[in-house]
Order: C-alpha cells, then sequence, then structure tokens
C-alpha cells in the first residue's frame, strides 16, 4: 500500500532524482520496527481507553456500554469536576511561569560567570535524574506539620506553619517541589541556547552603546525565543498531568484544595475502580492539552524569532 | 513454567499407563498474594513450609509486595485473571474483591475447620451476604495506645476501660502541655471514634449518611480536640499510618489510636512504656468495630482443593502460634491469643483485659463497596474541619456529595 | 589612566567574585533536600518524626545504608532495574534510529500525517494507558517477565521525533555522495548517519535511561514476583501496614539516586552538548 502511494508521489513529482524511486518500501522497512510497537503498545491502548470511556467498566466484572453518561455526568453533576479542573489551570499557569522566570534567570546567570559555569549547570541538573518519588518524599518531610519547616518558622516566629495542612499553601508546596525538581533540564536548555548567540551581535550593541538590559531585551531573548518557546511547550505538557508529587504530599487534600486532573484519573481509576469515569477524565485532559498547545503555537507568532 | 511442563508431563505419562488417579497427588504449586515488610517475608516464608511440611505434595510460592502496592496491583491482576490461588484479603475491602474469590462454606463444611475457634467479629468481616470468603489469620478492635510515664508523671490514673468521651478529653487536656500533646489524631478516629459513642454513618439500607444528627455530633466532638481544644496536631491528607505513631514514639503526643497489629512496631521504636485502653464511649455502653485479615482462594484458581488444604495449615494452630508469639498478628484462634498476650505484648500494661473487654462488647463492623473510596475522602477532607478552615457539618457533606 | 583602569579592573574584579559567591549561595541552598535527604537517612526512625526538628541527627546511624541494603534484596532490584532500563534504553534508541531516519530522509505517501500522529501521542496520559496495556501484556503472556515489562515501554513516539529533528540538520549532501557509491540506505544510516549523530543519541539513552531507572506504577503491575521487583519498587516495601520506615527508605532513596548522580556528573559534558543541539532544534 506504501508502495503504491510512493508510486503516486513519484508520478505527480517526476522530476524527483531517480535514487528516490521505491522509497514507500524502504521507509516501510525503517519504520516497521516502531509502527508494529506503537500499534501494539500505544494505539491499541489508546483505542481501548477510548472504548473504556464509553463504559461503566469497575475492573471486576464486565464493561458495559453507557454512551456519553460519563462525560455528561463529568461535566453536569460531579461536584469535584471543576474544582479539579481549576486546580489543575492554576498548577500549571503559576508552575510554567514561574518555571520558566527562574530557569531562564538561572540560566542567564550562569552564562554570566568566567568560571564554573558547567559545574553551576550539573548542581541545578541533579534533581532532574532523580527519581521524583524520591524527591516528593524528601519535600515531604521538610513540609510535613512538625517537620523542618514548621521548626524554622517558629523559631523566626513566622506564621506558615503546617502548610501541608493550609488550603491555600499546600497547592504553593507541591509548585515548590515541581520547581526544583523541574527547572534543570530548562536551566541548561536556555544556558546552551544563550550560548549559542553569537557574541559578536552582543559586541556590536555593546559598542553602539547598549546597557546590558537593552542587550538582554532586544538581542539575547529574541534570538533564544525558538528555544524558549519549545521549552514552554513541553513544560505544559508534563505540567498538565501532574501526579506523582501530588499522590505523596497531599493526597489531593487538604480538601479538595491540591486535587488536579492526573490525581483525579488515579483516584477514580485505582482507588474507586470508576475504570471508565477515569479513561473519561484522561480524554477530558487530552483535550485540554491539545488546546493548550494549540493556544501556544497561535501565540508564539507574537514572540517567537526564527529569522535569526 | 518449569514447574508446569513437569506436571504436564506427569499428567501425560499417568494417563499413558491408566493410572490417571495418580495424576491428583502430583506435586502442585500453590500461589500466594501477600503483602509485608521486608521483615515479614521470613514468617509468612515460615507459614508456606509448614504447609510442605504437613503436605509433601504440596509448594506454596509467596508472591510479596508492599502494603499500600498490593492493592493497586490486586484489581489489574484480578481484572485480567492474574491473581494468585490464595489471594489475602483484609475485612474492610472485602466488598470490593469478594467477587473474584470462592465462597468457603462447603470447603469449611467438608473439613475439620471449626469456625467457633475464631473470634466471630472477623469471621463475619470476612463474610459477604452471609457466605464466609476467607479464613481470618489476626483480628484486632481500635483501640487507644498511652504513654503510660507521662500518665505517671501528671499524675494521672490509668484509664478504666469504660471511661467516657469526657474522661478522655480531660485527661488529653492534662497531657497537653510544653510543646507536646495529649492526644494524636489520625483519620480513622473518625470512623472508629463516633461508632464507639454510639453513632451510625450508615442508615438502615446500609449506604452512606454521614449528615445524620448523631454522626455530625460525634465526629464534631473529635474534631473539637483538635480544632477548638488544640490537643492534637492536625494531621496531613496524606500521612500514613506512621505520622500519629511516630510522633507517639518520639514523646510528642501521649495517646493515640490504632489496632493491636501496630503494637510490636511501636513497641520497638519507644523507650517508655506503653498502655492500651478501649476507646472511650458515649452516653450509652461501649461498643467497638473490629478488622483484621485473612486468606481466601481465587475464584479463577485451578489447585482449589490444594489452595484450601493449605490454607487450613495458613490459619491453624500451629501458624496462628507463630504469627502471635512474633507479635505479626493477634491471632483470629481465640485459643492462641495467648501467644501474643504473653509474647509480644507481655510489656504492655492489660493487654489481655483490654482486648477480651473490647471483643465482648463488639458491634458489626458495617461496609459496603464504597468503604475504600470513604476512607480515603476521610483522609482528604477531615484536616480541613482540624484546622478550622470548614465545620464538620460542611466536611461531612462534603464526603457525602462525593459518595454518589 | 593606568590608575584608573586598574580601578575598573578592581572593580570588576571584586564584583565578578561577588557574582559568583552569590550564586554559590544559591546552588548550595539548592542542593538542601539532598543533604535533607542523607540527614534523614542516618538516624533513627522515632528522629526523623521528633520534634523539634535537628539539622543533624543526635546520633549518626551510618548503618542504616547498609540495613537497607540487607533487609531488602536490594542487590537484585539494581539489577533488574539496570537490566529493564539498558533493555529499554537500547531498543527505543534503534527503533528511534530508524523511524526517525524514515522522517527526516525518505519521502512517502502520508509522511506529515504519521509525524504528527506520532507527535498526538505525546499528549496522550500515560496512567490511562496502564490498564489496556496490562490486558496486553497478559494475553501475550508476559506478566512477570522482562519482556513484559520492558517491551510496552520501549515504543516511545518522543525519541523518533527528536531524531528525526537532528537528522534534518545533517547536511544532505554527506548522504548523497555515499548513494552514488551505491551503498545501500541502512548502511549509511549505521556508517555515516549514526556516527554523527551521538549527542542526540546520547540525550535520548540518557533520558530514557533515566525514566525508566524511576519509573514506578508499571514494574509494580507487571512484575508480580518478589524477586522481581524494581527499586522504585522496592523502596515501597518500607511503607508497611504498621508505618513507614522513613530512615530506611531516605537511606534507600539515596542508594538508588546514585547512578543517577553518577551519570550526570560523569556525562555532563554530553548532557551539555545534546540539551545544545536540542535549544539549537527547539524551533524546528
Amino acid at each position: 500500500m506504501l508502495a503504491k502511494h510512493t508510486d503516486l508521489n513519484a508520478r505527480s513529482r517526476p522530476r524527483s532524482r531517480r535514487w528516490f524511486r521505491g522509497e514507500g518500501w524502504t521507509a516501510l522497512f525503517f519504520l516497521l520496527p516502531g509502527l508494529i510497537g506503537i500499534f501494539l503498545f500505544l494505539v491499541l491502548p489508546i483505542l481501548a481507553s477510548i472504548a473504556l470511556s464509553f463504559t461503566n467498566w469497575q475492573l471486576l466484572g464486565t464493561p458495559r456500554f453507557v454512551g456519553f453518561s460519563n462525560y455528561t455526568r463529568l461535566f453536569t453533576t460531579d461536584p469535584q469536576f471543576w474544582t479539579v479542573m481549576r486546580n489543575t489551570v492554576f498548577f500549571t499557569i503559576e508552575y510554567l511561569i514561574l518555571n520558566i522566570a527562574l530557569s531562564l534567570g538561572l540560566a542567564v546567570w550562569i552564562s554570566s560567570l568566567k568560571i564554573g559555569q558547567r559545574w553551576f549547570r550539573v548542581v541545578f541538573f541533579l534533581p532532574t535524574f532523580t527519581p521524583l518519588i524520591a524527591v516528593a518524599i524528601v519535600w515531604m518531610l521538610i513540609f510535613s506539620s512538625g517537620g523542618l519547616l514548621d521548626s524554622l518558622m517558629a523559631q523566626l516566629s513566622l506564621p506558615f506553619s503546617g502548610v501541608l495542612n493550609n488550603r491555600t499553601l499546600a497547592m504553593q508546596a507541591v509548585i515548590i517541589t515541581s520547581l526544583w525538581a523541574g527547572i534543570g533540564y530548562n536551566t541548561v536548555l536556555f544556558n546552551a541556547a544563550l550560548d549559542m548567540v553569537p557574541a559578536t551581535y552582543l559586541e556590536a550593541a555593546r559598542i553602539d552603546g547598549a546597557t546590558a538590559w537593552d542587550r538582554f531585551w532586544k538581542i539575547r531573548l529574541p534570538l533564544i525565543s525558538p528555544t524558549l518557546f519549545f521549552g514552554t511547550v513541553m513544560t505544559a505538557i508534563t505540567s498538565l498531568q501532574v501526579f506523582d508529587q501530588i499522590y505523596v504530599m497531599t493526597k489531593g487534600g487538604p480538601g479538595s484544595s491540591t486535587a488536579t486532573l492526573g490525581y483525579a484519573i488515579y483516584q477514580r481509576g485505582f482507588q474507586n475502580f470508576q475504570m471508565g469515569y477515569a479513561s473519561a477524565i484522561a480524554w477530558v485532559m487530552f483535550a485540554l492539552i491539545m488546546a493548550l498547545t494549540a493556544l501556544q503555537f497561535w501565540l508564539q507568532r507574537k514572540w517567537v524569532h526564527y529569522d535569526a | 513454567m518449569k514447574h508446569s511442563l513437569i506436571f504436564a508431563a506427569a499428567l501425560t505419562a499417568s494417563s499413558l499407563f491408566g493410572i490417571s488417579a495418580q495424576a491428583l497427588d502430583a506435586p502442585v504449586t500453590v500461589t500466594w498474594q501477600m503483602w509485608g515488610e521486608p521483615n515479614d517475608a521470613q514468617l509468612w516464608q515460615q507459614l508456606a513450609d509448614l504447609v510442605t511440611q504437613q503436605y509433601p505434595d504440596i509448594k506454596v510460592k509467596l508472591q510479596l509486595s508492599g502494603w499500600t502496592d498490593y492493592w493497586t496491583r490486586l484489581p489489574v491482576l484480578a481484572a485480567s485473571g492474574q491473581v494468585a490461588d490464595i489471594v489475602s484479603m483484609q475485612s474492610m475491602r472485602m466488598p470490593n474483591f469478594y467477587s473474584i474469590l470462592d465462597p468457603l462454606d462447603d470447603y469449611v463444611k467438608k473439613s475439620d475447620v471449626k469456625v467457633a475457634d475464631f473470634e466471630t467479629s472477623i469471621m463475619s468481616g470476612l463474610s459477604q451476604d452471609g457466605k464466609l470468603y476467607a479464613l481470618p489469620y489476626d483480628v484486632g478492635p481500635w483501640m487507644v495506645f498511652y504513654n503510660r510515664d507521662k500518665f505517671a508523671a501528671a499524675g494521672l490514673k490509668e484509664p478504666a476501660k469504660d471511661w467516657t468521651f469526657d474522661d478522655f478529653k480531660t485527661t488529653a487536656k492534662a497531657l497537653t502541655k510544653d510543646g507536646t500533646y495529649g492526644y494524636g489524631t489520625q483519620a480513622f478516629d473518625f470512623i472508629a471514634g463516633p461508632v464507639a459513642l454510639g453513632a451510625e454513618y450508615f442508615n438502615a439500607d446500609n449506604e452512606f449518611d454521614l449528615t445524620n444528627a448523631g454522626f455530625v455530633d460525634a465526629f464534631s466532638k473529635y474534631a473539637d480536640l483538635t480544632a477548638k481544644d488544640k490537643l492534637s496536631p492536625v494531621f496531613a491528607s496524606a500521612s500514613d499510618a506512621s505520622a500519629a505513631s511516630g510522633r507517639f514514639a518520639s514523646g510528642n503526643v501521649a495517646m493515640y489510636i490504632d489496632g493491636p497489629w501496630t503494637l510490636i512496631t511501636a513497641q520497638a521504636n519507644v523507650n517508655f512504656k506503653i498502655g492500651i485502653a478501649p476507646l472511650p464511649r458515649g452516653s450509652g455502653p461501649s461498643r467497638f468495630i473490629t478488622a483484621g485479615s485473612g486468606w481466601g482462594i481465587s475464584a479463577a484458581s485451578q489447585h482449589k482443593d490444594a489452595a484450601f488444604k493449605a490454607l487450613q495449615v495458613l490459619t491453624g494452630p500451629k501458624a496462628a502460634e507463630i504469627l502471635g508469639a512474633a507479635g505479626r498478628a493477634l491471632p483470629a484462634r481465640l485459643a492462641q491469643q495467648t501467644y501474643w498476650y504473653d509474647g509480644a505484648a507481655k510489656n504492655v500494661a492489660g493487654t489481655r483485659d483490654t482486648l477480651q473487654y473490647m471483643f465482648a462488647h463488639t458491634t458489626p463492623f458495617r461496609i459496603n463497596e464504597k468503604w475504600n473510596q470513604f476512607e480515603n475522602l476521610v483522609m482528604q477532607y477531615v484536616p480541613v474541619a482540624l484546622t478550622g478552615d470548614s465545620t464538620p457539618e460542611g466536611v461531612l457533606s462534603d464526603i457525602q456529595s462525593q459518595l454518589p | 589612566m593606568t590608575l584608573k583602569s586598574k580601578a575598573r579592573a578592581r572593580r570588576k574584579l571584586a564584583l565578578d567574585i561577588l557574582n559568583h559567591a552569590a550564586l554559590l549561595l544559591v546552588a548550595l541552598a539548592f542542593l538542601f533536600p539532598f543533604f535533607w535527604m542523607i540527614s534523614n537517612a542516618v538516624r533513627s526512625n522515632a528522629e526523623v518524626m521528633a520534634i523539634p526538628v535537628r539539622l543533624l541527627p543526635e546520633v549518626f546511624e551510618w548503618g542504616n545504608f547498609a540495613a537497607a541494603w540487607t533487609r531488602l534484596p536490594f542487590g537484585r532490584f539494581f539489577l533488574n532495574s539496570a537490566i529493564i532500563a539498558i533493555c529499554v534504553t537500547a531498543i527505543t534508541v534503534v527503533v528511534s534510529c530508524l523511524s526517525g531516519y524514515a522522517f527526516a530522509r525518505l519521502k512517502f505517501r502520508g509522511r506529515e500525517m504519521l509525524l504528527l500522529g506520532y507527535i498526538g501521542t505525546l499528549m496522550v496520559p500515560p496512567l490511562m494507558l496502564i490498564i489496556p496495556l496490562f490486558l496486553i501484556v497478559n494475553r501475550l503472556g508476559l506478566v512477570n517477565t522482562f519482556p513484559g515489562v520492558i517491551l510496552p515501554v520501549a515504543f516511545g513516539t518522543f525519541g523518533a521525533f527528536l531524531m528525526r529533528q537532528f537528522f534534518l540538520s545533517i547536511p544532505m549532501e554527506l548522504e548523497e555522495a555515499a548513494r552514488i557509491d551505491g551503498a545501500w540506505r541502512l548502511r549509511i544510516l549505521v556508517s555515516i548517519i549514526v556516527p554523527l549523530s551521538m549527542p542526540a543519541i546520547g540525550l535520548l539513552s540518557l533520558f530514557t535511561f533515566m525514566g525508566q531507572w524511576s519509573n514506578f506504577l508499571w514494574p509494580l503491575i507487571v512484575m508480580t514476583g518478589a524477586d522481581n521487583a524494581t527499586l522504585p519498587v522496592g523502596l515501597t516495601l518500607f511503607q508497611t501496614q504498621q508505618g513507614t520506615q522513613w530512615n530506611y527508605l531516605m537511606a534507600g532513596a539515596a542508594l538508588s539516586m546514585l547512578p543517577g548522580i553518577f551519570l550526570a556528573i560523569i556525562l555532563q559534558k554530553l548532557i551539555y552538548n545534546s540539551i545544545a543541539l536540542n535549544a539549537g532544534m527547539g524551533g524546528r
């Protein structure tokens, strides 16, 4: 079938070079190992999961088709859904902004150093190489009531104690943990992009009398904007799926103040055995990720410069 | 794989020679899915070996997971028919999982297992709709663990068996001082506690009815200990069972509520004397709920008869003695409980009296298939009532609204 | 003039030192959670929960590391984790190079659509696929086997996308010269493209390896045998029905982090170069 397509392709482009003929078969040969695996272990489960979202499967017992009722229940009667949605969006926005700002700041700071750049990069990169579960457990020991932070706050007579029991602060604790674990990659990424900005540009600007501030905003930032965009998109996709930190640190609480979509999927599917319902939530999450990514691609026209 | 090959070969050979009766006696490997920490593994293995000693043809193969993971893994395995022959089950999870188990009543009738040898509350805890689905190995009510040294230092009398909630509160108040608390609350206190005070969380149809006046009132009493009187630290929504026991061990709280299954760990961690007392009662007579765990036979098992033979040994007197003496479990077998009282619990004041008193005053532990969901919601929402961010009524109606 | 410029140089030097010192402080603060992990790993379990909290343990119990290691078959868990991580990495790299090459260099009908499909799968929440995946693995008879845990996670689409992006940056001319010699496509890939792509392959390997090293839910569900547990799964054995042994948990976590830290330090140059490439490709 692919070969036929290639023939069509070849006919429509008669001037394509001779050695490209029959590439459909070659492509199939190259793609086949991946395609088999992807079909078996990605496409099939995805289809199954879509199908499940239209059933009432309880994990034990046989699933029964229930049409769109999981989705209607989600949007109309579930008392938790909009809270969960709000938490997820709140987490994503705050985390995304702080992550990009901090990692960009660190990247610029590191690139201003004369010596030891690479060691600083390693330091900030280390958490990326640490299992997230382990990271979350350490931070939980720090934030837990009567833990390290509480002791510190008591000595300083500050009113922040038991942050994980506080409905506003618990989410902030989760965000701090996520930032610690997550800024390393973007820091190195942005740092590398900054290093690739030709020194001659900056030198020229300096001679023209541009301040360091101007050089950053008018030259370096636009030049690394494609990388910045890449980092933002990838970070957004992962932050919408946040789960591990919440599983370890708050279990969605106190109340529902840190319940996110990722946690809701786990809770409904693996704790309450509402697999059909959990699948429906997952597809709503998928739609949200798609929408956000599309939005970012649309926005990029306003600030990303590819022509340098 | 190897075993099934040998088994298949044995089958073929025996049928070839027309001696198919022998196939039944061919060695069988029975798998046993169990939870436990690394130390437990040796104990469980000891029990598995007991089976082979008694039935040389039966080999029990242990599949161990951590406590939390066990419950993540079990439904997934069950959904694909991969559960082991012998499945471990906690009484509170029975409504979710009884469908993957075989009822044991017929097996029990045919064997010499005597139902009366076991503590009755846990036998009913492991039953569903009148059918028994697992034989228990341990049992225990929720009770108050207290620091005897602190009681003595504060000049307090040790709790009476029928102490009331007001006594409990007065005691907690007297013990709250110098930055330490009289009481360390945990999520399950808000279930076992109100029940002991005489409240019901279910309606007559066995469905959650958390906002009935009696339950709200009893729940509020426990919430106020923390929210109003500051006699306990707030527990975190993700804290596991160790939060209060950890604070108890470090001397930061003087009392907490847990089951006898934690006594051995608690003892190992502390450098003071521990006492145990029943949960405080309300204006009515004392009443307590118990929980426990046992082992059932998978409905999908290929070796049900062998599995039941193994099960009889695993829950038999000798196994109960081993687990009791090691302190791993307060045996569900009444005659063997003494090994726990005289062994693991010998340094703890009043275990025998207290527990026998509590077993004499048990009330059925009412659960349904949403129980697990309910417990998770209690963990997640109760802290909000303890910090005063929300009222007990508010929290209970929040939880109720999520149990459709 | 020399005086003035000397003064300026001195001021600049002072600023530089200040700049380094300030970032050094930030970096040390950043490392604090690692310190806290170790500090909790070497105290008694009761002291982990003690109030007030002490920065350093009252009594250093260095034996906790050995205890954590011996109370669990930790060596076995280490080996299991390593086998899984290495096999997944190897398969991922080979498959991604092949697919990435097809996307970057071969013309076939539906290429863009297929690529878009590949990228789209990155947005599917993995948590949701666990149950259907397990049913498939079970149907294939691979439960509690290494292939059962390895194969389903070895065919991610990210690698194909990453390799395609990198291959696009390799000048076409190199390849066309070889084509004229009549060299076969696969040989071109292996002998010309792959050696040029080591930074990208390195990046892909590292992240695949680390991703699998810390993968938790999937091995937990597939590996039902006690001896087949991986490190993260093994660690949770310290969280018991009777409570958590924080000190052992921390000691075990610290031990399980060693390969990652080791790799991060040894391979820091490769990581930087690879990510730099990624940075360069980011916009394309």
